[in-house]
């Protein structure tokens, strides 16, 4: 248990310095790679208690698509690659102070409920194994998943009318 | 290695879960006869075109089939373990959007064919809306929920922004999408919260665990805040109601009633599902936080409402008002759970069909004006006498003014107020009371262009209105005169709305 302590901490503190590289660059594409780190990092964290299928998950759709999909939408608009970029905003004062009560707020209510409560290993919050997983998507989420099919047909068709040059 | 895989696989417990047809029985209707609309587009394109209005309509009708032999079975159907559950109220919402569906239906068909849209297509995104909310009414369950609210509103998103070369329609699509997306991203955080505390996802659960003794954590009033902020997005609530009034008027006007009607009822369903099984027991969060929306949605809403100049503009003010008025109610859950239940439910039905009528009669009058100016609708009793006349009953109906379908609406959420007898619900009651008063100017103001005005550039050539936007007119101008006349009738669809209350042990 101590080893995933430590190793929670290394990761964690590399997802915080990531974080907070992500909004202070000046260059876009630094700043999706950055954002690389932190998704990679939640992954990581996953992987460490237990929940493969959910790490997994991660690394595929937020590394594997919506990175890419940032990448993609960076080059597409023509915006100058590599070049320093003023993104910053007379408001961030403003948004790092709602940042900071936003963290305050929520670091008391997590820590108020779950302060050093340990999770038990079968109980309901526990990690699900894959094999628990496909089997609640196809039992108790039967509906949740076949109407998550329609949710991408109708959201294609709509991108393919949208995007669509007449 | 395959092989081997696929043994092992048929040797792992599987319970099959245990599926009742009837009760999935408009749903399944509704996606088969989409799957058709999408063939038919697929493969009978330029000929297929004039046949998909009409089939759309015909699967929303045909989807209520099957609800009204479930309401005549009469018994509650509870499946996956009480994640989705087909009762009384599940019924009658169902029904409610999938008639809303057909009169937008009746609405667009005309508008998207003289426009230049992509036609069948429309009718898909539209289809997959109307699932969405069909699937909401039943849902118990966090992740059902969520799921139901993704699928109704990604396709509203786009049909917001169909008309493709119209930038005021992108920028309607562009505000609906990003604050949509940031209300999910706040719910699921919510959520997420509420099923770390209760280690459920449904919402029966949830109650329990969150009422319990040592119940008072911050933790739970931060995902019940987040869940209903998440939701008063999608209804519109002050203060977060920003995108209302430029989505309203950048969309396709249909596709504002859309929003106007189905989106914010589809957010209301929630939010009764979400209050009244999940949060019952956490009234002293609840009430409060709702007393303030709608307090506040009812008067800013009025207040703003009292300076627009244009109709869809006006009418998405006064659609913020009227969700001040349906989340009134929720202020006093914990006094009164039955009547606020009946009063939220009542108030839906009512606001569908009165705001579809007012639409109505905006859509038809524009195909002559092209126009969505007060000013526009000078001298409509001189030359469509029709068109006034319902115009006049819709806006009426929305003031408040017995004996049509709104004033009794008015009526029981006031009555659910007072009855609660409590400050709070006597101060709210107060509050919708004044509210009510202001908006009879701006209801009268356009009244009063219709009336008493003279035509705009003396043009008082006839409009001519098409059929479906007649049978549009009809069916909701009778059900707005009918449900205030007839009180009685929609409280045989709201009587037995108990059960809700029982599953959630209150």
């Amino acid at each position: 248990m101590v080893a995933q302590n430590i190793f929670f901490g290394i990761i964690a503190a590399a997802m915080v310095v990531s974080a907070i590289k992500v909004v202070t660059t000046k260059n876009v594409v630094h700043a999706a790679l950055y954002l690389v780190i932190v998704l990679a990092g939640v992954a990581a964290q996953f992987i460490l208690v237990g929940a493969e299928f959910t790490g997994v998950t991660q690394v595929l759709v937020y590394i594997g698509a919506v990175i890419v999909l940032f990448l993609f939408g960076i080059m597409l608009t023509r915006a100058r690659i590599g070049h320093e970029m003023d993104v910053d905003n007379e408001r961030r004062w403003i948004a790092g102070l709602t940042a900071l009560l936003l963290f305050a707020v929520m670091t008391y209510a997590l820590l108020d409920a779950f302060d050093d409560t340990d999770i038990e290993a079968n109980g309901a919050l526990a990690p699900q194994a894959t094999q628990a997983v496909s089997d609640s998507i196809f039992r108790d989420y039967l509906i949740p998943f076949e109407a998550v099919s329609f949710l991408l047909l109708a959201a294609l068709i709509g991108a393919i009318v949208v995007a669509r040059r007449e | 290695m395959l092989a081997s895989l696929v043994a092992q696989a048929a040797q792992l417990p599987f319970d099959k879960p245990i599926i009742d047809f009837h009760a999935l029985a408009p749903e399944i209707v509704l996606v088969s006869l989409m799957s058709l609309v999408l063939l038919v587009d697929v493969f009978k394109l330029e000929e297929g075109r004039r046949f998909i209005p009409p089939l759309t309509g015909i699967a929303m009708l045909a989807s209520i089939i099957p609800l009204i032999s479930l309401a005549l079975d009469g018994a509650d159907r509870s499946m996956f373990g009480g994640a989705y559950v087909v009762d009384n109220l599940a019924l009658v919402l169902k029904a409610m959007f999938l008639l809303s569906g057909y009169v937008v239906t009746l609405l667009a068909s005309n508008y998207l064919a003289e426009g230049d849209f992509w036609e069948s297509e429309f009718y898909l995104m539209m289809l997959s809306s109307i699932l969405g909310m069909v699937v909401m009414s039943s849902s118990r369950d966090l992740i059902t929920i969520f799921v139901a609210l993704e699928l109704l509103s990604i396709p509203a998103y786009l049909m917001a922004s169909w008309e493709k070369r119209n930038l005021r329609s992108n920028e309607a699509g562009l505000k609906y999408y990003l604050m949509g997306v940031f209300a999910s991203a706040l719910m699921l955080y919510g959520m997420s919260l509420l099923f770390g505390v209760s280690g459920s996802t449904l919402l029966t659960d949830i109650g329990a665990a969150i009422s319990g003794g040592d119940s008072s954590t911050p933790i739970v009033t931060l995902g019940i805040v987040l869940v209903i902020v998440g939701f008063g997005f999608k209804v519109s609530a002050v203060p977060f109601h920003s995108w209302a009034p430029d989505t309203y008027e950048g969309a396709p006007t249909p596709v504002t009633a859309f929003l106007a009607v189905a989106s914010k009822a589809a957010g209301f369903v929630a939010l009764i599902q979400l209050v009244f099984i999940g949060f019952l027991g956490r009234a002293d969060v609840v009430e409060p936080m709702m007393w303030v929306l709608a307090a506040a949605s009812m008067t800013v809403g009025n207040l703003i409402a009292l300076r627009q100049t244009n109709v869809v503009r006006l009418l998405a003010y006064s659609g913020v008002a009227q969700a001040g008025f349906m989340l009134a109610p929720f202020a006093v859950v914990g006094t009164n759970a039955e009547d606020a239940l009946t009063a939220v439910v009542t108030y839906v039905l009512i606001y569908a069909s009165m705001n579809l009528a007012a639409f109505a009669v905006v859509i038809a009058v524009s195909r002559k004006t092209q126009s969505g100016e007060v000013s526009s609708f000078g001298g409509l009793f001189g030359y469509a006498p029709g068109l006034a006349v319902a115009m006049t009953i819709a806006l009426a109906a929305l003031a408040g003014i017995p004996p049509l379908g709104g004033w009794f609406a008015k009526f029981v959420v006031f009555r659910a107020l007072v009855a609660a007898d409590s400050a709070a619900g006597y101060t709210l009651a107060l509050v919708v009371a004044v509210n009510s008063v202001i908006a009879f100017y701006y209801y009268g103001m356009v009244l009063k262009a219709m009336w008493f005005s003279d035509a705009p550039d003396g043009d008082t050539s006839p409009i001519r209105v098409p059929v479906s936007l007649v049978s549009a007119l009809t069916l909701t101008v009778a059900a707005t005169i009918l449900f205030g006349m007839f009180p009685g009738l929609i409280g045989h669809f709201t009587g037995n709305l108990q059960g809700l209350l029982a599953a959630a042990g209150g």
